[in-house]
This record gives C-alpha cells, sequence and structure tokens, in this order.
C-alpha cells in the first residue's frame, strides 16, 4: 500500500519526520519497506499484513499513528446540506449470506470531467490511473477510507432495481452467465459468484469488477453509487476462479468495515457534488442484521503473563483507548468491544497483541526461560539412529572425495525413460504435482540418479572433468492402496524414503599418478567401509538387474535378505544417449535406500575377549575356471567346520602367463588361532590341507605349483 | 715389531673404503694364515716368560685392530645405508597424491550449524513429511481454505488436499499431537513454493522451532531468538523485534538482526535499513494449542521459523539462490 505523508496529514496532525513516522509505523507491525521522495511529498510503500485490511487507506493508517502517537485523527467532510428528494428505486438482497449491507445514492445531473489536479496528482501517488472525475471519486475515497465503491451510469440500469444474487439464485442452477467486464473481457460467472444485477442482466462482479454495459462515461448524466458489503470468502473465491484481483476484491476478500460503507457512501456523493455538481438524491441502506460488535473478556493478570511484563490495569486500559476500543471495566477483568473495522480482533489474544505492539516489542525485555536444561522426550530415538547413519555416509563420501549437491526434489517422466525403468518398476509410481513450474519438474523424485546424472552434464558443459558427487535426499513413492481408508488421512500421503546416490565420472586426463582402480571397486569399498562402519554383517552384492547398469559391471547390494540399492557402470545403451564424450572411462552410480542400513545398524557392541596365544599363518593359491567368482572361495572359507580359522584374505586374482586359457588362479591367506593354546605346526599342516582339498573338491580346481 | 705391525695396520685400516676391504683387511691381520695368527702360533717356539710377555703384547695388539675394525665396520655399515638411502630420494615438490576430501553442500553447513545450536539450548529434532496433507500445513495451523493468509505461499498441489509443504510449520502440529507438554524441538527440512526468480526458488529449507511449557512468555521468546542470533552470527550483533501477522502465532513477530556486511551503517544487502530480517516467530496461537488438545490455560509456548537459504547467502555473500542448486563443483569446491 503506497502512503502518501502529505495526504496523510490532512486526517492527523503529525509533525514528526517522514523517518520518524516510518520508524513509528513499522515498529507497530506495518513495516515500511520504502520511503519515496515525490515532489515536496514522502510516499512510503507500506507492507500491509493480510489481517489488518483496516490499514490498507490512508484513513486507516492515521488511526494507528494516532494510537502510536496518541494524536487523535479528523475524519473527512462528508456532510452536505440537502437531499433533492427520495427515489423510485429498489434493492434487494437475493443472497444474504453473502451480502451484509448494499446501500446506494442517485446522483443527478453531473459534469464528466478530468478531475482536479490535486485528486489526479494523489491518486497517480498511490499507483491509480486519473480516468474522470466520477471514477476517480470512488478510487480517491477507496484510498481515502478504504471501502471500495462503483458508481453505475444510471440510464443504463433497466427497471429501477438492484439485485444482488449469484446466478444460482438469480436464474437457477446450471444456466450460464456471461458478461463483459470493464477490463473489455467477456467472462462466463461461476454459478455462485455474487453479481449486481439490474431488472433484466448482470451489471457488476460484486465487490470485483464492474460490467461494462453500465460503465461511465463522458456522456454519463446521472449516477447511481454503490457502497456494499460482501462476504470475504465468496469475493475471494469469485476472485480466484475468474484469475482477477483488482483494488476492490483485495479489501472485499480481507474484510471491509461495514459501519464506515455508509460514511464512504456519503464521503463520495460530498465529493462528487462540490467536484461534478449534481444533485444528491436519498439515500437506500439495505442493512438486514445490524452489526454487534464482540465482547471479549480480557484478564489483566494474562497479559503480563504471556508478554513477561509487569504493566498495571490503568495502562492496559489507555492502550486500548487510544485504539478507539470501546471497555466495560469489571472486577479485576475488562470487557473489550474492539471496533467494527478490527475485524482481527477475535480474542483474548488478539487483544494482547495489541498490548505488546503499542508497548513497543523492543522494550519487552529478552529473558531466557525458567525451564528444565534438557526434557526427557524419547518419541523420536529412530530420528537419532537416522541421523547418525547419515553422519557416517556424509563423512564416508566427504572423504573420498565426493562433493555434496542439493537437488529440487523434482523430475520429469522423460528421466525415467532415459533410464529405461520399465512400467511396473516401483519408481513408476510417481507422485504428480497439478500445478508444476515447468513441464520437467512435473514429479516428486523416485529415484536421484537423473539428478546426478544433469548435475555431471551442467559440470561438463562449464568445463569441470573431474566429478565425484553424492546427494542424500527423499524420494517419494506414491501409495495410492488406500486411498478411500477416511480414518488414517496419513495413509493418503505418498512413501517418503531416504536415499543416498552418488555419481562419479572423469574425462580422460592426464595424470601424474597411476590409479587403475575400476569405479566399480572404488564405490564398492565406500559402501563396504559404511557397512562396516555401521556393524552391518549381513549384507550381499549380487550381479545387477537394473536396466541402465552395466550387466556385467554392476551388483545389488541385498541387506538382511532385502534389496537396498544398486552400484554400478552406466551402461553405454544410457550413456550414448548423453552428452558425454566418450563411453569409457565409465560413469559409476550407485543408489541405497537407508531404511535396511538404519533398521540394521548395530548400535549396541559387545567386545570379544582377545586371545593370548600366537597365530600361524598359511598362504596358498588355486587354479580355478576363470567364471568362478570370488566370494564363493570366500563362502568355502566361511562354511569350513573349525574354531581355528580367525580370518581370511584373498590377495591376488591373476589370469594368463602361465596360467591356461579360461583359467584362472586366486590366492588366499588364511590366518590361524586357537584362543585357548598355542597351535602346533603339524596341527594347522592338517587343518589347512583338509581345507585347502574340501575347496578343490567343491571347484574341481588345483593347487598352483 | 709389534709397534710395526700396529702402524702397519693403522696404515692399512685407513685405505679401506668398503665392507669387503675391511673383511679382507681382517682376514689379512685375524685370518687363520693372518699375521697376528701367526705371531700367535709362534709364541710355542718362545720360552714359558718370555711367552707371557709377549703373548700379552700380541692380545693387546689383537684386541686393539678388532675394536678398530668393529668400529670401522659400524661406520662404513651406516655410510653404505646413508648411500642407500641417498639413492631412494624421491621429489618431494611433486603433487602428493590424495583421495581429495569432498565438501559439504553450503546449506547442509548451515542448516547443522542451526541444529546443533538449539541442540545445545536443549531442543529435540523433530521430522515431518514433505508431501503433505493440507490440514496439517494450513488448517491445523488457524490457515482455513479461503484465507488471504494462503496468499503469502503459493502452494504446489498434488491433489484437492495433498500438497507440497510450504513451510516445516505442520511439524509442529505432528510433533506436538505425539507428546504431552512440555515439548521442545526444533524440525529442520525441505519446503516447497510455486516460486521461481533470483530470490525465490520452489525448493528451499527452512528450520522450525517450538516451545512449550508453562510460564513461556513472549520475553522467553526473545530471550531464546536472541541467544540463537549470538551464537550464530557473533554477540555484539543487535536484533529487533518488530511485529507482523501468522495465522499460527499471536502475538507474531519479525525478527531482524543488525546488517552483518555493513554493521548497520547501510548497503545493497540490507536495502540501506542496517537490518537484515531473520527469522519469523510468535506466541503459539490457542486455536492452534486447542487443534492438538493442549490446555491453554496451563500451556503456551513460542514457535519460530528461519530460511537457511537466507543465512547461508548473508554469510557467505551469495546473492543469486539459483546457486545453490546449480551445483557447479566450482561453486561447492569453496565450501
Amino acid at each position: 500500500m503506497r502512503i502518501s505523508i502529505d495526504w496523510l496529514k490532512e486526517y492527523i496532525n503529525i509533525d514528526a519526520s517522514a523517518e520518524k513516522v516510518a520508524e513509528a509505523l513499522t515498529e507497530i507491525g506495518h513495516e515500511v519497506e520504502a520511503i519515496e521522495k515525490y515532489d515536496e511529498d514522502f510516499i512510503f510503500e507500506v507492507n500491509v499484513t493480510p489481517n489488518r485490511p483496516d490499514c490498507l487507506s490512508i484513513f486507516g493508517i492515521a488511526r494507528e499513528l494516532s494510537a502510536y502517537f496518541r494524536i487523535p485523527t479528523k475524519f473527512p467532510e462528508y456532510a452536505f446540506a440537502a437531499e433533492t428528494g427520495e427515489l423510485d428505486f429498489n434493492i434487494d438482497i437475493h443472497d444474504p449470506n453473502l451480502c451484509n449491507r448494499y446501500a446506494g445514492r442517485i446522483i443527478k445531473n453531473v459534469s464528466i470531467a478530468p478531475s482536479p489536479e490535486w485528486m489526479s496528482k494523489r491518486l497517480e501517488k498511490c499507483g491509480i490511473r486519473s480516468i474522470n472525475n466520477i471514477v476517480d471519486i470512488t478510487n480517491y475515497v477507496l484510498l481515502e477510507l478504504g471501502h471500495p465503491l462503483h458508481a453505475f451510469d444510471l440510464k443504463t440500469l433497466r427497471g429501477s432495481r438492484i439485485m444482488v444474487g449469484t446466478p444460482e439464485t438469480i436464474k437457477g442452477k446450471g444456466v450460464i452467465i456471461k458478461t463483459k467486464t470493464l477490463d473489455g473481457v467477456e467472462r462466463e460467472i461461476p454459478g455462485n459468484s455474487l453479481l449486481i444485477w439490474d431488472a433484466e442482466k448482470p451489471i457488476a462482479i460484486a465487490g470485483v469488477m464492474g460490467g461494462l454495459n453500465t460503465e461511465v462515461n463522458k456522456d454519463t448524466k446521472d449516477i447511481f453509487i454503490e457502497s456494499a458489503h460482501f462476504n470475504p470468502i465468496s469475493i475471494r473465491r469469485t476472485s480466484k476462479m475468474l484469475g482477477l484481483k483488482t483494488e476492490s476484491s483485495y479489501r472485499f476478500e480481507r474484510g471491509c468495515d461495514i459501519k464506515i460503507l455508509k460514511k464512504a457512501l456519503d464521503r463520495c456523493a460530498f465529493l462528487m457534488k462540490s467536484i461534478a455538481g449534481g444533485q444528491i438524491f436519498g439515500k437506500i441502506d439495505i442493512y438486514p442484521k445490524i452489526y454487534t460488535p464482540l465482547e471479549i473478556i480480557l484478564r489483566y493478570e494474562k497479559v503480563n503473563s504471556v508478554l513477561g511484563l509487569n504493566l498495571s490495569s490503568f495502562d492496559i486500559d489507555e492502550y486500548f483507548r487510544n485504539l478507539s476500543f470501546e471497555l466495560i471495566p469489571l472486577k479485576g477483568f475488562l470487557k473489550v468491544r474492539p471496533p467494527a473495522f478490527r475485524s482481527d480482533i477475535k480474542r483474548e489474544i488478539d487483544l494482547i497483541e495489541e498490548i505488546a505492539r503499542l508497548y513497543g516489542y523492543d522494550k519487552i525485555p529478552a529473558r531466557l526461560p525458567d525451564a528444565s536444561v534438557c526434557l526427557f522426550d524419547s518419541t523420536n530415538r529412530h530420528l537419532v539412529s537416522q541421523n547418525k547413519v547419515k553422519d557416517t555416509i556424509r563423512l564416508s563420501f566427504l572423504k573420498n572425495g565426493f562433493s555434496e549437491v542439493v537437488n529440487f526434489s523434482f523430475m520429469g517422466a522423460e528421466d525415467l525413460d532415459m533410464l529405461k525403468i520399465p512400467s511396473e518398476d516401483v519408481r513408476r509410481k510417481t507422485v504428480k504435482i497439478l500445478n508444476p513450474l515447468r513441464i520437467e519438474d512435473s514429479y516428486m523424485r523416485t529415484t536421484l540418479i537423473p539428478s546426478l546424472i544433469k548435475n555431471v552434464l551442467y559440470n561438463l558443459s562449464h568445463g569441470n572433468k573431474d566429478l565425484r558427487l553424492f546427494e542424500i535426499s527423499k524420494v517419494f513413492i506414491d501409495n495410492n492402496s488406500s486411498k478411500d481408508d477416511i480414518d488414517s488421512k496419513d495413509n493418503k500421503l505418498p512413501i517418503e524414503k531416504i536415499h543416498l546416490a552418488a555419481i562419479c565420472y572423469k574425462e580422460k586426463a592426464k595424470n601424474l599418478y597411476k590409479d587403475d582402480t575400476h569405479y566399480f571397486y572404488n564405490m564398492k569399498g565406500i559402501i563396504e567401509a559404511i557397512l562396516y562402519s555401521l556393524k552391518i554383517k549381513d549384507y550381499s552384492f549380487v550381479r545387477s538387474s537394473e536396466p541402465f547398469l552395466h550387466p556385467g559391471q554392476s551388483a545389488d547390494l541385498y541387506i538382511s535378505k532385502v534389496k537396498s540399492g544398486f552400484i554400478g557402470i552406466l551402461t553405454p545403451i544410457v550413456a550414448n544417449n548423453l552428452e558425454i564424450k566418450a563411453y569409457k572411462p565409465q560413469v559409476g552410480i550407485l543408489e541405497l535406500n537407508l531404511k535396511a542400513l538404519i533398521e540394521n545398524s548395530m548400535n549396541e557392541i559387545k567386545y570379544q575377549p582377545l586371545s593370548r596365544y600366537p597365530y600361524i599363518e598359511r598362504d596358498t593359491a588355486i587354479i580355478v575356471d576363470s567364471s568362478l567368482e570370488a566370494i564363493s572361495i570366500k563362502n568355502l572359507i566361511n562354511e569350513f567346520q573349525t574354531d581355528l580359522i580367525e580370518d581370511s584374505l584373498l590377495f591376488d586374482v591373476y589370469q594368463g602367463g602361465n596360467i591356461s586359457e579360461g583359467k584362472k588362479s586366486i590366492a588366499f591367506n588364511i590366518r590361524y588361532r586357537a584362543s585357548d593354546r598355542t597351535l602346533k605346526d603339524e596341527e594347522v599342516d592338517t587343518l589347512h590341507n583338509q581345507l585347502v582339498k574340501y575347496i578343490l573338491d567343491v571347484t574341481k580346481g588345483q593347487v598352483r605349483s | 715389531m709389534f709397534e710395526e705391525i700396529r702402524d702397519r695396520f693403522s696404515e692399512d685400516l685407513k685405505s679401506v673404503q668398503s665392507l669387503q676391504e675391511l673383511n679382507n683387511l681382517k682376514v689379512k691381520y685375524l685370518g687363520k694364515k693372518g699375521i697376528i695368527t701367526a705371531q700367535l702360533k709362534s709364541l710355542s717356539t718362545l720360552s714359558p716368560s718370555e711367552r707371557q710377555v709377549v703373548g700379552k703384547l700380541i692380545n693387546n695388539i689383537k684386541l686393539f685392530i678388532e675394536n678398530e675394525i668393529a668400529s670401522k665396520e659400524l661406520f662404513l655399515k651406516d655410510a653404505e645405508l646413508q648411500n642407500l638411502l641417498k639413492a631412494e630420494y624421491i621429489d618431494i615438490t611433486l603433487p602428493g597424491k590424495y583421495t581429495s576430501y569432498g565438501s559439504e553442500h553450503p546449506l547442509n553447513i548451515v542448516l547443522n550449524e542451526v541444529i546443533d545450536i538449539f541442540i545445545r539450548m536443549g531442543f529435540n529434532v523433530e521430522e515431518g513429511p514433505e508431501v503433505e496433507l493440507d490440514y496439517y500445513n494450513f488448517e491445523a495451523l488457524n490457515i482455513p481454505k479461503d484465507h488471504p493468509a494462503r496468499d503469502m505461499q503459493d502452494t504446489f498441489y498434488i491433489s484437492e488436499d495433498i500438497i507440497l509443504r510450504t513451510h516445516t510449520s505442520p511439524v509442529q502440529i505432528r510433533g506436538m499431537l505425539k507428546r504431552k507438554p512440555p515439548v521442545r524441538f526444533i524440525a529442520p527440512g525441505k519446503v516447497y513454493r510455486c516460486d521461481a526468480d533470483i530470490s525465490h526458488t520452489p525448493m528451499f529449507h527452512q528450520v522450525e522451532g517450538l516451545m512449550i511449557d508453562e510460564n513461556i512468555t513472549f520475553s522467553n521468546l526473545k530471550g531464546i531468538l536472541v541467544a540463537f542470533i549470538h551464537m550464530m552470527f557473533g554477540e555484539e550483533i543487535p536484533v529487533r523485534f518488530r511485529p507482523s501477522f501468522f495465522p499460527f502465532t499471536e502475538p507474531s513477530a519479525e525478527v531482524d538482526m543488525g546488517c552483518i556486511l555493513c554493521k548497520g551503517t547501510g548497503c545493497r544487502v540490507c536495502k540501506q535499513s542496517g537490518w537484515l530480517e531473520i527469522l519469523g516467530a510468535g506466541m503459539v496461537h490457542p486455536a492452534v494449542l486447542e487443534n492438538v488438545g493442549y490446555d491453554t490455560e496451563k500451556y503456551n509456548g513460542f514457535a519460530f521459523g528461519m530460511g537457511i537459504e537466507r543465512i547461508a547467502m548473508l554469510k557467505y555473500q551469495i546473492d543469486d539462490i539459483r546457486l545453490f542448486f546449480e551445483n557447479d563443483i566450482r561453486f561447492l569446491r569453496q565450501f
């Protein structure tokens, strides 16, 4: 809201500087966002909060300053000598729930002309374009008193009648009503939107915009002025449905002052008579249900206990008087009647806020609460372990050179197509946004991989070639199974899972040190280290069938038999469609659902006693079919029945050289130790030979000589 | 004669350069056919009295030679090791090989800093869904349908009653429903608004805080938030509270801190005002407490909320919010 200081001074006699006035307004909750010098005047850009429609006018702001500076306001002149006579004119409110009051006056023989300069200037300062004296006066009163008015050309009104009602009420359900508004746009009116009609046709969208067919123009002689009070919710719905926001709808949907309506009408008539000539006719005022002010009980001690102050009842009463609140003092408390323009004051706490803002928030001392140091709150223990797992993972990836990214939670349908995700896959159970900003952002992510691929492409296009990125964020899986279950509304919400995803890609570059470790092993190593630090033992990697991964260089991670994610190299089928120069070197990706990690991470550790006896180690290399995976040797060692194996390690896998085609050599080291005695060499030799024989029997291998 | 042997040995020893030469010398004097060994053998030709005198002299020389050889051996071994080490010298000016440490995202750095401060003040951490029911996001927070306050937050809709949460405040409601008062927690997380320009992104991060107990006052709200701002930005930072409006708090406040860039003298970032808006806060509206079944006569409390992007932008002097989500590695590596 733009407020002219010069105009403001018409209603309140303040001599404080513009800066001081701005500070005062900010201090009592009407933040002055900018001060603009305009000739000799200052214009404030005031941010009026939605609960204070009474401050959407110059006079409303004057009222606030009056309470702050304790200076009275002067109401603008609105009394005029005589009315020319009564008029035969009917007003009927057909939807009394949507229109609480409708008043009007007729003014005849006005001269349409440009507005006087002082008026057009004031409108211009406040951001309203001058049209002609009649229209300008309605806008002037709107800015002055905050009450929207509308002027109709009387000769266009048929049947000396105004009706207030929705199309459904006036014409019946299902009848389509179209009307052209002042902006020249033909609009179809929703059946439950309030309209103003004459005896034949709609002439205005109530509280939003007038109709073109009754517009005041240069030939207008006689005028009907409307000053009404409409239901805020109804106006807001109509304005939203039509996508039509006006100075008038903005005020009506926030709530107008039902009592000022008559004065605004008279002020308007007064100005029309003095500026545009004309005779003022009698007033029609349909006011079916007279407004009764709320009565709110205020306990003095409650004011102090909420604010942490020690104000006397005398001080408190004084603040309310300055705000023009009506007070009925009772024993120990106060009955307060807020004025009609303060529709925001509904209960005791609202009154307490009035005291707080006039006392000054800054004067209320800052004191730490007298509360227990720590609350015992076991409600979210699961969050503690969840955050521990998240921290462990973040740290691991950071230490391994991965930088953390944060992406929007959105994706497009084509992102899943890019990854060749099949239609029955859970990642296709998407949550769709009805009003996305961009079509590529229409869905909530079900996988983090597309965002990370885009991050890599973005970076490559900016010349960044060595990329290791990770993200921990939620994905959203639609949960439409129980949509009909009304009892548990939460079941309608999607399932939110915390995912970890990482990507690594490096364009072939000159490198001082050689590191040929395959990305797969790099990433697998990080994950294994994380599993180790979370003390998760029951996991396995099995070949993955993810459609976007290289079939031979990818694995799914199972934790406690539950598939929890994948690691792998992006398949060339996908990679070739991206703006990545070559398929090799590869793009390594991984994505994990953290649920299994959180649930299986062992928080309680039980110490195992250490053996005091020496160990004996034996190394053996065997030759097996090259298709045999290392894990099978490891499994066989684990299966072997003995208590004496402390640890085992695969330390060499070799193909070629003197190893014949289709075969490979696997070397392993076994460490033997007993907990209760020193082992003898012969005992270990026997045991080790049995183990080797067992492995060879199963693998059909032979010892490498 | 023995003097002569000793001098010759000393002369020989001087010319020894390697362990091999030393060994040769050792053989020459102490070996089976060595000079000293020969002298010892010749003792048998002497009379017992002579043998005693001469034997002692020879033994002295033998001891002398043994000691000299031992110390020469130590010296040579050390020299040899030194040579070996010299041969193993590497170029220490080449760059180190390391797995470079990754960078934390600046938003998470700030988020964790904020969380840490409140944990130190005895707040728990609570979370809630990002795809949320209209009820928790608006209605339970005293923002009915068709309330103009809904214009303050442009909402992404999933269906008529499911939305992307526009603030972390719904966690207040869920958190209170799960507990009995007193409660004290913060709720960090992502929030969404249908808005995008240089200072708005459709997704951003907030931290919401809530404290409900007996005898909590507006004065306490100020106490906690001033403490937070001082811990986060420094004790010398001035803090200003001014009235504002949120449907779920009453009285409501906007909290400003003195501009950390210009120290209050006025600059581009604070729009010449000397103040930066940093938090929204207020006493929890009794209607909200009633919605979760708390006794409003016994309990009251305060709530506050802040935007993490805003704090990070101020802290690192970042002027375009979109940089946080472009994830350009040149940007990320600065943190």
